[in-house]
């Protein structure tokens, strides 16, 4: 069942132009979003939190659309970026337990459970912090409020392979209970890793939104890798 | 609400900002033009600011769990609180100058504006110019504060040198009042300020909350 539907998005900069962009998101399944550098992820993600204004198309989650139920959404759903730095010189512990104060469902075990699973001190500063552990701590914020729906950009740039497999297998988990988890990365062994569905935008165009076997049925050949698939296709949208 | 402003308070404003409030006792200093204790209480506010925007506070708060004209009224709601503040530690001077130290030659000689009531109603113009030129300002793009903050600073000396210059037009000695003298001139001096301050800050706050929401973040 789709609790995410993101229908005709368009959003035209100068050098840049989001087309007609439309996919839906399922529960209880992992949606990995690629695109290379500039191909309109962050657009399209930014569009889906509101923090900027599309020309037209429409976002809604659970059947409510998010103009209008923007308060209630954003409660029912987890947001991280990569390796942003919210208020670097203050500490992790009060940032918490500022942003703890607008969820009902903020769940105090669950966010030490992270704390301790992602080894963050909370008496560190972000400014203390290397970016590996930024984007691990914008991830404990956005997991710790029992969201329903996790869109994250690039929550795994910047960690080292082993950090990277250790969230890739929390997205495993979070899925199997029921949560669906929307990413963004342009790391292709990640999809390959742990995506169900896989979102593929190019030139700010969705080129395939499907099943993972059947967006490799439809784009690879023969015994194609995902990764040679993606570059084929980017190397062919480059000279077309 | 009370959690917007909690954030605003806890992590977006400078320590400045609330130490800047103390210019409010500016208001005691005779021989000194006391209005500035309002533009350094002002200046105060800006420091939050510009620390906000170094700590992607703007962008933080629009991805918490409410509207995005919330996140406008966050940051009005904390400013108002700040400029109330400051109203009220003004008040305080002002009555002590009124009442305890009403004869005080110090006062009484001062080349400058007393500080009555009028100087309190005309500090809560310079408030209002505040949340209407530079929050109203900042506010059509929440990043670029230096222009309104020039042009909030010129209006606010405008706005304290007509103020100073008022007692010594011919008729007009009454804004100078001292003591109880002339008390009902006075607060209607100080009410026709607060009005000013709340129609500035009520239509540049309506203003912000339609610009912030076309904004792209």
């Amino acid at each position: 069942m789709a609790i995410v539907e993101v229908q005709n998005l368009e959003k035209r900069y100068p050098s840049f132009e989001l087309k007609d962009v439309s996919f839906n998101l399922e529960e209880g399944r992992i949606a990995g979003f690629i695109g290379r550098n500039g191909a309109g992820k962050t657009t399209t993600i930014k569009s889906m939190l509101n923090l900027i204004h599309p020309d037209c198309g429409t976002v809604s989650y659970f059947g409510k659309s998010l103009e209008g139920n923007e308060a209630e959404i954003k409660r029912r759903i987890g947001y991280s970026t990569g390796t942003v730095s919210w208020y670097p010189r203050k500490r992790i512990r009060e940032i918490v337990d500022t942003v703890k104060r607008f969820y009902d469902c903020w769940d105090e075990s669950l966010y030490r459970k992270y704390l301790d699973y992602f080894s963050i001190d909370e008496g560190k500063t972000p400014l203390e912090l290397s970016e590996g552990m930024k984007v691990k701590v914008n991830l404990m914020l956005a997991l710790s409020h029992r969201a329903e729906v996790l869109i994250l950009d690039e929550p795994t740039s910047g960690l080292d392979p082993f950090s990277r497999n250790v969230i890739l297998d929390v997205f495993t988990e979070l899925r199997n209970e029921g949560v669906c988890v929307f990413f963004s990365t342009h790391i292709i062994s990640d999809i390959e890793k742990c995506a169900d569905d896989i979102i593929y935008i190019s030139g700010g165009r969705i080129r395939g939104a499907s099943a993972k076997a059947e967006f490799a049925q439809r784009f690879s050949q023969g015994s194609e890798s995902l990764e040679d698939t993606f570059l084929r296709l980017e190397r062919r949208d480059n000279h077309a | 609400m009370r959690n917007i402003l909690r954030k605003e308070m806890r992590l977006s404003a400078s320590a400045l900002t609330y130490l800047f409030v103390l210019f409010s006792f500016m208001f005691l200093l005779p021989g000194y033009p006391v209005l500035c204790g309002a533009f350094f209480v002002s200046l105060g506010l800006f420091q939050s600011f510009q620390s906000a925007r170094e700590a992607n506070d703007i962008l933080f708060s629009a991805l918490l769990p409410i509207a995005k004209k919330d996140v406008v009224k966050g940051k009005y709601l904390f400013v108002c609180m700040i400029e109330g503040f400051a109203v009220l530690l003004m008040a305080l001077c002002v009555v002590f100058r009124m009442t305890v130290f009403s004869k005080a030659d110090f006062y009484r000689t001062n080349a400058l504006m007393n500080a009555n009531l009028f100087a309190l109603g005309i500090a809560c113009v310079i408030f209002g110019l505040f949340n209407w030129v530079f929050l109203g300002g900042f506010f059509k793009t929440a990043y670029k504060f230096a222009r309104p903050f020039v042009l909030f600073v010129i209006s606010a000396f405008l706005v304290i040198f007509v103020a100073e210059a008022m007692h010594h037009v011919p008729g007009l000695e009454v804004v100078n009042a001292f003591g109880t003298e002339g008390l009902s001139v006075q607060i209607l001096l100080l009410i026709s300020g607060m009005i000013i301050f709340f129609f500035m800050t009520v239509l540049s706050y309506k203003k912000a909350c339609r610009s912030f929401e076309q904004i792209n973040l």
